[in-house]
């Protein structure tokens, strides 16, 4: 495992994927805090979840708009991570892979491991980011940030930090091992983009209790911390459950089957 | 002499069908092993099987003394270039060899020397998706490389290289065959087999169909004796003089041929020349011909081509 994990930063460290990795966290904190803070409000409107610039101001003010913008970014987490699994069965890299590392479920592990090592540091970046975009943004707005800098709002953007990471390694290992069951990048990009997007939503329509169930709809929950109808620890729970499944028949499959292309 | 690869009964069905079927071969320890039949014959699945990627359904072996079951045990001995050379397309030649070699937990001071061996040197830094099909080629037998195997498998390693790719790696295989390491390599392009393969494995619709020295199968075969005839016209009378000196001809266009044995092949020619110049008929053509192996192959396997 531990070998797969290496071979994998391998393909992580070079200078395009730091390059790209730095702009996309940039690029997502200037727009984050962009318009967490321009769409900030003076008081809060009767069942308006929005931030106002009275809760900008508090300790967890400085990530607000991470927390809130990495809530809209599990879809993108599930095609990537669909895309770089899938992508493997499809060029055949993973039976050059298989051949220099045939303990298959070490290989998945470490290659796992080191993805999501590599989102969490993309993650940090992030916040970090996020909290500089927003410091310079907050003045505009006559959001105070006397609080943004103490050991509250650190154990907050620890807290804000948890959540994201937690969210994001469900949407990738859900992702793994979509691209693990199907292993053709398109096929699976359908199933994942049809399911997490319209098609849970829609029976969400006309199914209230939806959210309550359905994997996609319980991260989205999951990310903004919980909501009214379902709560972060159950939130929390059931992604965990999906997620065990979702990984654990991933695992099974990735062992026993044959690798024939 | 110990071997390298024994397979016993080896079998691998998908759905009902047998792709390889009750396969029994050794392969000697140094040799360079030519795996040979028509697609489809199964040739792709053993190897696979050889590498842990396919599961056998049936059957056992041991490759390098390990059991067939466990490849972690001999893997890291073993480099291997099976069906098209897969990698990734944003990474160099050279990143692309320290992935592998890091999964694998080699060295990977060996990348340049090995670069070098497949004359890749000087496009090492180039992305793997601007090479032409021979450089990929060729940065698979330097992943198959990697790690100095003492087995090395090529599955249909010339296949869609142009004239001077197919030169080049004919002789890259060629130094790649020393007395430490065996190679096994598959191939349709049997001229060039024959010129490197000292064992032959001949399997068709996934049973065997000969496994052995190369000498024993090429060397026990018949020779053709062709014969031409200065002048078009005397092809008939040259045929009636063989006929009554009692050899079964075979006529083309503006030549005979005659099977015999190999033994004797130099005796017979020097007869027909006699009789031909007793019967006033001066030849233009007069040569021996060894079986080759896709003679050889061409007899033994039954459709003798692609299925």
């Amino acid at each position: 495992m531990i070998r797969s994990f290496k071979a994998e930063l391998v393909k992580l460290r070079r200078r395009r994927v730091a390059v790209v990795a730095i702009a996309g966290a940039l690029a997502f904190a200037v727009i984050a805090s962009t318009a967490v803070l321009l769409s900030a409000t003076q008081t809060e409107a009767p069942g308006d979840r929005g931030t106002t610039i009275a809760s900008l101001s508090e300790a967890g003010g400085a990530t607000e708009a991470f927390a809130l913008g990495i809530s809209f970014t599990g879809l993108v987490v599930l095609v990537l991570f669909i895309a770089n699994f899938a992508g493997e069965f499809s060029q055949g890299t993973i039976r050059t892979l298989l051949m220099r590392q045939p303990r298959r479920l070490g290989l998945l592990a470490g290659k796992m491991g080191a993805l999501l090592t590599f989102v969490a540091a993309v993650l940090l970046l992030a916040e970090v980011f996020t909290v500089a975009a927003s410091a310079a943004i907050a003045p505009s707005q006559d959001v105070a940030t006397g609080s943004w800098f103490g050991m509250d709002a650190l154990g907050q953007a620890a807290g804000d930090y948890g959540t994201a990471l937690l969210g994001v390694a469900s949407w990738a290992l859900l992702g793994m091992a979509i691209a693990v069951f199907v292993r053709s990048i398109p096929v699976a990009l359908g199933i994942g983009i049809v399911w997490a997007g319209p098609f849970e939503h829609i029976i969400q329509d006309s199914w209230t209790s939806a959210d309550r169930w359905f994997p996609g709809l319980l991260l989205e929950s999951l990310a903004v911390g919980g909501t009214d109808e379902v709560a972060f620890g159950r939130a929390v729970a059931l992604v965990a459950v999906y997620v065990a499944i979702a990984a654990s028949a991933a695992a099974v499959v990735f062992v026993r089957r044959d690798v024939t292309a | 002499m110990t071997n390298a690869i024994t397979l016993r009964g080896l079998t691998k069905h998908f759905d009902r069908r047998a792709v390889v079927d009750d396969l029994t071969i050794d392969v000697p320890a140094g040799v360079v092993a030519g795996f040979v039949g028509p697609n489809g014959a199964g040739k792709t699945t053993t190897m696979a099987m050889l590498l842990g990627l396919v599961k056998p359904s049936g059957g056992s072996g041991r490759v390098l003394g390990e059991p067939l079951d466990d490849p972690s045990a001999y893997l890291g001995r073993v480099g291997a270039l099976v069906e098209a050379p897969s990698f990734y397309p944003a990474l160099t030649g050279a990143q692309n060899l320290a992935v592998l070699a890091t999964a694998a937990g080699q060295d990977k001071s060996q990348i340049p020397e090995l670069l070098e061996l497949v004359g890749l040197a000087a496009r090492g830094d180039d992305r793997f998706r601007s090479y032409s099909f021979g450089m990929k080629q060729r940065l698979g037998i330097a992943a198959a490389m990697l790690g100095d195997p003492s087995l090395l498998i090529l599955d249909e390693p010339i296949n869609g290289l142009d004239p001077a790719g197919v030169h080049e790696m004919r002789g890259l295989i060629g130094r790649l065959a020393t007395a430490s390491r065996t190679v096994l390599v598959s191939s349709h392009v049997l001229v060039e087999l024959e010129q490197v393969a000292d064992w032959l494995i001949m399997i068709d619709d996934g049973r065997l169909v000969f496994h052995g020295p190369a000498s024993e199968l090429l060397g026990a075969t018949d020779a053709n004796v062709a014969v031409a005839p200065e002048h078009a016209d005397d092809l008939e009378q040259l045929r009636g003089i063989l006929a009554a000196a009692g050899h079964v001809t075979q006529a083309f266009d503006d030549h005979l041929e005659i099977a015999v044995d190999d033994s004797d092949a130099r005796g017979l020619a020097a007869a027909l020349n006699r009789a031909a110049g007793e019967g006033g008929i001066v030849l233009a053509e007069l040569r021996v011909t060894g079986a080759t192996l896709e003679d050889r192959y061409l007899t033994m396997v039954k459709n003798g081509g692609d299925r």
